[in-house]
C-alpha cells in the first residue's frame, strides 16, 4: 500500500516539479503515439472504406487480414520493423533504427489494421443504400461519402480511440525499435518497465499514472466529440 | 428544348450484371407534370430501371438517359432528381435537418433551405415531428419525412422506389393521398415503381408493366390495368384464371380475375347472401365478355373471412373462384363433385404467347 501511495505522490511531484526528463518522456510519448494514430487513421480510413464499400476482389480476405492484425502482438510488429530497419536490412540505409521515427512506424503498423477493421465494420453497419439515397437527393459522390462518415461518427471515433489506446499502451515494439534511449526514445511505457526492473516501484507507478492520465485525456476529448448530441436539447 | 421532351426518358437502355441482362428498355419517356407507374413482380428489374434512369446504378449500363430531351450528365441529374427508396434512410439529427438535406446538397444556405422546405413540411403534415430525433420515428413517419425531403428539394424528376410497401394500410392510404395532392400541379416527372395496382391507380396517369426486365405494356393506367396483353401481364394484373379456347370454345385465350369467377350454385332463391353478386353495369366500350359456364371438379374450399376461395380443376387447368362473404361449406357440393363455373368480365389475350414484342416506344 505504501508503494502505491508513494507512487501517487511521486507522480504528482513529477508533474508539478517540472522535471525536464519526465516532461521530455511525456512529450515524446504523446508525439509518437498521436503521430502513429494519425498515420494509422490516414491509411486505415480509406482502406477500411474501400474494404467496406468497394467491390474489389479479395475484399473478404483483406478484411480477415485486418481482423487478424487487430490481435497482432506488438513484439511481432517490433521484430519485423527491426529487421527492416536493421543496418544490413532492406531499409537499413535510412538509419532509422532506435529513433522516434522507427517507433512511429512500428506503432502505425500496429494501429492500422485496427483502424481498417473497425472502420469497415462501422461503415458496413450503415444502410447499404445510404450513399445512393444521398446521391439521389443531389449529393456528389464525395459529399455522399462524407455524409456516410458523419453517419458512422460514433463507431469511427471508437476506432480512433482503440487505435490510440493500442499504441500508447504497447511496450514491446517501442522497446525493440526505439531501444529505450534516455532523452531520445524513452517513452512512458518503456520508462515504467525500466524503473520496475530497477526496483524503483514509485517511479514506475508514477509513469503508469501519467500514462493513464494521458490515455484518459485523449479518450475524454474523443468521447466528448463522439457523444455530442445529434439533436439539440 | 421542346415542351414535349421536358421530363426524363431513356433510349436503348440496357443494364447488365454478372454477364446477365437485367433490363432492356428501347425507349421510355415521362413528361414533366406526369406520373408513370412501373408495375412488375419481384425481381422484374423495377428498381434497376429506376436507378439506371437516375444515373445511380452500380451495374453496367448502356444506352442514353435523357433529361429534358438531352443526354443527361451526372451533374445535370444531381440537380434534377429527388428519390424515395423502399426503406426510409434518414440521417442522424432532427427531422427538420433531414428535410432540408436535399436542398443543402444543392448548395442552398441553411436559412433559405428552411424557408423553402416549410410549405412541404406543412403539405405533408409533419410540423409536429420537425424537432424530433429522426431515429425516434416510426417507419410510417420516417417514410413521410423521406418523401417530404425529396419533394422539398424541388426535383424536376421524382423517383419513388416502392415507398409504400412497408407501411400498414391506413398509413399507406393517407400517405398516398397526401402525395397525390402534393404532386398535383407540380412540374415534376414522377416515376413510381410498385407491385401494387392500387398505388398505380391512385398516383399515376400512365402505367408500364415490367416483366423480366422488359416493358410488356404501356399506356393510360386504367386501360393497362384492365387489359392484359399476354399471360405474363395477365398474372401481374390479377387475371390469374387462364381460359384456353379448348375450354371456352372461343377463338382467343381468355383471362379472368378470381373475383369474377364463381361457382354456379343451386341455392334457394331466399338466400341472396350466398348468390354471386350482380355484375356492375356494362360499359359498351369495354371488352367485357361473359363466358358460358365451364365444367370442372371441385378440389378444395378455403374460408378467407371476407371471401371464400374455391379451387376447381378443369380439363385445361385449375381455376380459382372467389366468392364474397362466408360461403357456408354445408351449402357447397362435396370435394370431388362436378361443378359449373361462371366467368364474367373475361379479357381476350392479344398475344397468347407471352414472349413478346419489346420494340414499342413508350411515351408518357
Amino acid at each position: 500500500m505504501d508503494v502505491l501511495f508513494g507512487g501517487l505522490v511521486d507522480a504528482i511531484r513529477l508533474l508539478l516539479s517540472g522535471d525536464e526528463d519526465s516532461w521530455s518522456i511525456i512529450a515524446l510519448t504523446l508525439r509518437v503515439s498521436l503521430t502513429a494514430t494519425a498515420i494509422a487513421l490516414l491509411m486505415g480510413l480509406p482502406l477500411g472504406a474501400l474494404v467496406a464499400l468497394g467491390r474489389l476482389p479479395g475484399r473478404r480476405i483483406l478484411l480477415a487480414a485486418a481482423n487478424t492484425g487487430m490481435g497482432m502482438p506488438p513484439v511481432v510488429v517490433g521484430l519485423f520493423v527491426t529487421v527492416l530497419l536493421w543496418r544490413s536490412g532492406p531499409l537499413g540505409g535510412l538509419g532509422l533504427l532506435y529513433t522516434p521515427t522507427a517507433m512511429i512506424i512500428a506503432q502505425a503498423a500496429i494501429a492500422t489494421p485496427i483502424v481498417v477493421a473497425l472502420v469497415a465494420a462501422a461503415l458496413q453497419q450503415v444502410d447499404p443504400d445510404f450513399r445512393v439515397q444521398m446521391q439521389a437527393l443531389g449529393a456528389t459522390p464525395i459529399r455522399a461519402l462524407a455524409a456516410l462518415l458523419g453517419e458512422a461518427r460514433l463507431p469511427l471515433l471508437a476506432a480512433a480511440m482503440a487505435a490510440f489506446g493500442a499504441v500508447v499502451s504497447e511496450v514491446g515494439a517501442a522497446q525493440m525499435v526505439g531501444g529505450n534511449l534516455a532523452g531520445q526514445t524513452r517513452v512512458l511505457t518503456t520508462a515504467a518497465v525500466l524503473a520496475t526492473s530497477r526496483g524503483e516501484f514509485s517511479l514506475a507507478i508514477a509513469f503508469g499514472m501519467i500514462l493513464l492520465l494521458i490515455a484518459f485525456g485523449v479518450n475524454l476529448t474523443l468521447t466528448l466529440i463522439q457523444q455530442r448530441p445529434a439533436v439539440p436539447r | 428544348m421542346s415542351s414535349q421532351s421536358a421530363g426524363i426518358g431513356c433510349r436503348d437502355l440496357r443494364v447488365h450484371a454478372d454477364g446477365r441482362e437485367l433490363l432492356n428498355v428501347p425507349e421510355l419517356h415521362v413528361a414533366s407534370g406526369r406520373t408513370l407507374a412501373v408495375l412488375g413482380p419481384n425481381g422484374a428489374g423495377k428498381s434497376t430501371l429506376l436507378r439506371a434512369l437516375g444515373l445511380l446504378s452500380s451495374h453496367r449500363v448502356s444506352g442514353q438517359i435523357l433529361l429534358d430531351g438531352r443526354p443527361a450528365t451526372r451533374s445535370m441529374m444531381r440537380h434534377a432528381i429527388g428519390a424515395v427508396l423502399q426503406r426510409p434512410i434518414l440521417r442522424r439529427g432532427t427531422v427538420a435537418a433531414n428535410v432540408i438535406s436535399g436542398l443543402r446538397f444543392r448548395g442552398v444556405s441553411r436559412r433559405e433551405a428552411h424557408i423553402r422546405a416549410r410549405p412541404w413540411i406543412e403539405a405533408l403534415g409533419i410540423e409536429p415531428l420537425a424537432g424530433r430525433d429522426a431515429r425516434s420515428l416510426s417507419i410510417g413517419e420516417a417514410q413521410r419525412v423521406s418523401l417530404t425531403r425529396a419533394l422539398a428539394a424541388g426535383p424536376r424528376v421524382l423517383l419513388l422506389d416502392e415507398p409504400f410497401s412497408g407501411l400498414d394500410s391506413t398509413t399507406r392510404a393517407d400517405l398516398l393521398a397526401d402525395l397525390r395532392a402534393a404532386l398535383t400541379g407540380q412540374p415534376t416527372a414522377t416515376i413510381l415503381v410498385t407491385h401494387d395496382r392500387q398505388e398505380a391507380l391512385a398516383l399515376a396517369e400512365d402505367t408500364a408493366l415490367l416483366i423480366d426486365g422488359r416493358i410488356r405494356q404501356h399506356g393510360p393506367t386504367a386501360e393497362v390495368l384492365d387489359h392484359p396483353d399476354d399471360a405474363g401481364t395477365a398474372r401481374l394484373l390479377g387475371y390469374t384464371n387462364l381460359l384456353p379456347p379448348a375450354l371456352t370454345g372461343r377463338t382467343h385465350t381468355l383471362v379472368a380475375r378470381p373475383e369474377h369467377t364463381h361457382l354456379v350454385l343451386d341455392l334457394p332463391a331466399a338466400d341472396p347472401t350466398l348468390a354471386p353478386p350482380l355484375d356492375p353495369p356494362l360499359d359498351p366500350s369495354d371488352h367485357i365478355d361473359d363466358v358460358r359456364p365451364v365444367i370442372g371438379t371441385l378440389r378444395r374450399t378455403v374460408a378467407l373471412g371476407v371471401a371464400t376461395r374455391v379451387d376447381v380443376d378443369t380439363p385445361t387447368g385449375p381455376l380459382t373462384c372467389l366468392h364474397p362473404g362466408d360461403l357456408l361449406a354445408a351449402k357447397l357440393p362435396p370435394v370431388g363433385s362436378e361443378v359449373r363455373v361462371r366467368i364474367r368480365q373475361a379479357r381476350p389475350l392479344i398475344r397468347a404467347d407471352e414472349h413478346h414484342r419489346h420494340d414499342k416506344p413508350c411515351r408518357t
